[in-house]
């Protein structure tokens, strides 16, 4: 059997090593643009200097031998041929499948500001490429503004704190990592970011980019009429699925290319896994759809089971904090509690004996276990003592093969 | 072969001699219970107690999942499953900090190490030990080696 597999991150690695532990003779080419596997998720730690290439790396360094995967790397798709079943490479090359897996990711998004897309100087983080330069042009600049405050945008910041620069923070709404925190919680990591020195513009939208006569960026006009002189623009508003090969009358595409349970796309031979996905994949999902991808490529059945996107955890400047689900209560029909104590901040958001959302700030320990009990929707109203202090013991069981499981 | 603690939660007693045994075996400064300095917080406990609703104690201890959330959300690579021996293994030089394993773990087994904050407390199974401390430790029976060929 011939699989093709576009991509070589999260989905596209884990649907590698998943047919190759099911199927010992396939025959697995992986084709990617990048020349590295690395993680997309530490790429700040290149712009802090306190990391390389291969320190990124999240699978073994000889990977591809290990699991007999013919990597073509630094290639990108120029289109699909699905009726010859047949990957069209930019060298001219042609690649046949029998199945094919399209995990190739997304591209950062540059939002329609006048001079954002012309201008020189200006960046997004998505890949190692974009790390390096921000890293190298930091050296020559002054100042940085940073468009965008969500977890890609304070990773930069992060990253850039490392360098000796001034930087500005510009975020449309009015706190920073709006999708993650609530107020309190996000006022938390402002003041820890200004107290570093980092200049925070929260409400406020880039109006035009100022550019020399060069082209090159030195400022960014502000809706308030307000300038700020810089010399560097790292742009982190979001991403675009990399699907510029596919013809979108073939392979159905919605946001991302459409997947159903059993990653299988609309085209039959042809699976589909992570960011490509355009559902707002974070890592652990584009795991398992590349690992779920996998399965059905190779002929065992297996659908998807985790479609739980809004989770994640960050840990910025000594202060952690986990976020699940709803950040605010959407009406007063749900309750909310809150605990402190010491350095920690926990709200959890339930209605009828059912989180919905949770903030666990400053003490995160062993909080994995809201994450399942909001993903999985379980009743916690039988269980009789404060909210916070509901643990695994609550719901411990043993299965007969000796795995753990909830008991409700 | 693969080697597994097994908990009989009826058993615990939360005398927390698991606990301590964890303590003494991952502690730095030596691996005998003479050397373990209660107050010395940079020393974790990498499994712990939890009540329930009933104020019945049971341990929670790292399985060592076959589906392991902890590595399917790991980013840097740090944490693994190992084929060959079944276990969940960490590589604190790989970890990146980012804490998705804590948010993970379903099972709420895993946290960071009071002081810096750094690294992620995980279950190690003792290396190269033939009985895992806690169990060696236990003294009501609760935790138990259970071996699948």
């Amino acid at each position: 059997m011939r699989y093709v597999i576009l991509g070589a991150s999260a989905a596209g690695v884990n649907c590698a090593k998943t047919i190759r532990e099911l199927d010992k003779d396939a025959n697995i080419t992986m084709v990617s643009k990048d020349k590295y596997i690395y993680s997309r998720c530490m790429l700040h730690h290149i712009i802090a200097d306190k990391k390389n290439i291969e320190e990124l790396n999240f699978v073994d360094k000889r990977f591809s031998e290990n699991y007999k995967i013919n990597w073509i790397k630094n290639t990108k798709v120029e289109r699909l041929d699905i009726n010859k079943k047949k990957v069209i490479l930019d060298n001219g090359e042609g690649l046949e499948y029998d199945k094919l897996l399209i995990a190739t990711g997304s591209s950062s998004f540059m939002p329609p500001v006048k001079n954002l897309r012309e201008g020189k100087g200006i960046y997004g983080l998505r890949n190692i490429e974009d790390a390096i330069k921000i890293k190298e042009e930091a050296k020559n600049a002054k100042n940085v503004l940073v468009l965008g405050a969500g977890l890609v945008g304070i990773d930069t910041v992060v990253g850039l704190l490392e360098q000796n620069i001034n930087i500005t923070l510009v975020e449309m709404a009015k706190k920073i990592l709006p999708m993650q925190l609530d107020e309190r919680a996000s006022l938390r990591y402002e003041k820890l970011f200004e107290a570093n020195g980092v200049k925070i513009k929260k409400g406020v939208r880039a109006e035009e980019v100022l550019l020399d006569e060069n082209s090159r960026v030195k400022g960014v006009k502000l809706n308030t009429g307000e300038v700020i002189d810089c010399e560097m623009i790292v742009v982190a508003t979001g991403v675009r699925p990399n699907i510029d090969f596919i013809e979108e009358s073939i392979i159905k595409i919605n946001k991302g290319i459409v997947i159903n349970n059993r990653c299988e796309t609309n085209v039959e031979d042809i699976y589909a896994a992570g960011d490509v996905c355009g559902t707002g994949s974070i890592w652990p999902l584009a795991v398992k759809q590349g690992i779920v991808a996998g399965y059905n490529m190779a002929g065992i059945d297996r659908e998807l089971e985790d479609y739980f996107g809004f989770r994640n955890s960050m840990n910025f400047l000594g202060l952690q904090t986990v976020s699940l689900g709803l950040i605010e209560a959407p009406d007063e029909s749900y309750n909310v509690d809150i605990e402190e104590y010491r350095d920690a901040y926990k709200k959890i958001i339930h209605k009828d004996g059912i989180i919905y959302g949770a903030i666990i700030q400053g003490d995160i320990s062993y909080c994995g276990v809201f994450t399942y009990l909001i993903k999985n929707k379980v009743k916690i109203s039988h269980i009789n003592k404060n909210i916070f202090e509901i643990n695994y013991s609550d719901f411990f069981y043993i299965n007969e093969n000796g795995e753990y499981r909830y008991i409700v | 072969m693969l080697k597994r603690i097994k908990v009989d939660r009826d058993l615990c007693m939360a005398c927390l001699n698991c606990v301590l045994a964890c303590m003494d075996e991952h502690n730095k400064k030596g691996k005998s219970v003479y050397d373990l300095d209660l107050e010395d917080v940079s020393n974790g406990s990498r499994n712990h107690i939890e009540l329930d609703k009933n104020k019945c104690p049971t341990p929670i201890i790292c399985r060592h999942c076959e589906e392991p959330e902890c590595v399917y959300t790991c980013m840097s690579g740090a944490m693994t499953k190992d084929k060959k021996s079944g276990l969940v293994l960490y590589d604190e030089e790989k970890c990146s900090s980012c804490f998705m394993c804590i948010m993970a773990c379903p099972y709420g087994v895993l946290k960071a190490d009071e002081v810096e904050k750094r690294v992620v407390l995980k279950c190690d199974m003792c290396g190269d030990r033939e009985i895992p401390r806690c169990v060696e430790s236990c003294t009501t029976g609760c935790l138990s080696i259970e071996e699948d060929e």
